[in-house]
């Protein structure tokens, strides 16, 4: 029998005191799937219910810092029944190395999710040494 | 042979671990998202509300194409079924993270007033779906008027 997955529902909230937050509203914490292939690292964030326009990405250091601000302008003539997500801004940061070409960092939003396209620095991609003969 | 200093454990350092503990699990609580206390949680979360038109019923549901997605409503229940799929991989792709979840789902939601079927709208932005169900015109208030006798 095929095995089929289904997805789960898991929203947490990030607690003032493991960082600093500025801001109206509440901060949460996005999921987000990271893989690799050949030529470069792909982070895709779901961050549902967040414009183009309100996703800043800052490059620090050594830490990528993601954040992506909600705006609630849409509820406010409504009365709401029934409340199973809280609506809130998304934080998420995540350290990267030198392995990373970070000239080259490339962002895209489309349905909710970021993805975020990190090339690897041509120094570490596998490089084939050629013998000469002598 | 080394000596081990003996550690004097007085009667408040017990307190003080259950304290510790009773923060850590208040911690935990309160990080839960608001509005629960109701049943699991399905996929995909909602958010229902209501204006003296129509019934709004919200849905996160980031990264799924239209296409993907089946939405009926007979009566007052309203279906939402799709699937969530996943990257397309090519070979030599691994993952290194894997928090965001895929596969089929449907949810099936009573809706407080029955909708004008007919007139049922649904859009799909920023990863949010938002379905727009009029309310059938039995259920809108109606004024009555006192008839002098």
């Amino acid at each position: 029998m095929e095995i089929k997955e289904h997805p789960s529902v898991e929203k947490k909230k990030i607690a003032p005191d493991k960082c600093v937050l500025t801001g109206k509203g509440d901060w949460y914490f996005p999921q987000s799937d990271i893989y690799e292939t050949p030529d470069n690292f792909t982070i895709l964030i779901d961050m549902p219910g967040v414009d183009t326009e309100h996703i800043t990405i800052d490059l620090r250091d050594n830490e990528l810092i993601i954040n992506g601000e909600v705006s609630q302008e849409a509820y406010r003539d409504e009365k709401v029944l029934y409340n199973e997500y809280a609506i809130g801004h998304y934080h998420r940061h995540f350290v990267i190395s030198d392995a990373i070409n970070r000239d080259k960092i490339e962002a895209k939003m489309s349905d909710g999710v970021l993805s975020l396209v990190l090339p690897k620095a041509e120094h570490i991609k596998p490089r084939k040494i050629e013998v000469k003969a002598e | 042979m080394g000596l081990i200093k003996w550690e004097r454990t007085g009667p408040l350092d017990t307190l003080a671990h259950i304290q510790g503990e009773m923060s850590d699990l208040l911690n935990v609580l309160s990080s839960a998202p608001r509005g629960e206390g109701y049943a699991a949680m399905e996929f995909p979360p909602i958010i229902v509300s209501l204006n003296e038109s129509s019934v709004f019923v919200r849905a996160e549901l980031p990264g799924i194409r239209t296409s993907d997605l089946d939405i009926q409503v007979m009566d007052d229940v309203l279906t939402i079924k799709g699937e969530r799929k996943p990257v397309a991989f090519g070979v030599k792709t691994t993952y290194l993270r894997r928090e965001r979840s895929y596969g089929t789902f449907a949810r099936s939601i009573m809706l407080p007033e029955k909708a004008d079927v007919e007139k049922v709208t649904a859009s799909y932005k920023n990863g949010v779906l938002l379905v727009t169900l009029p309310r059938a015109a039995e259920a809108k208030p109606k004024q009555v008027v006192i008839q002098k006798a």
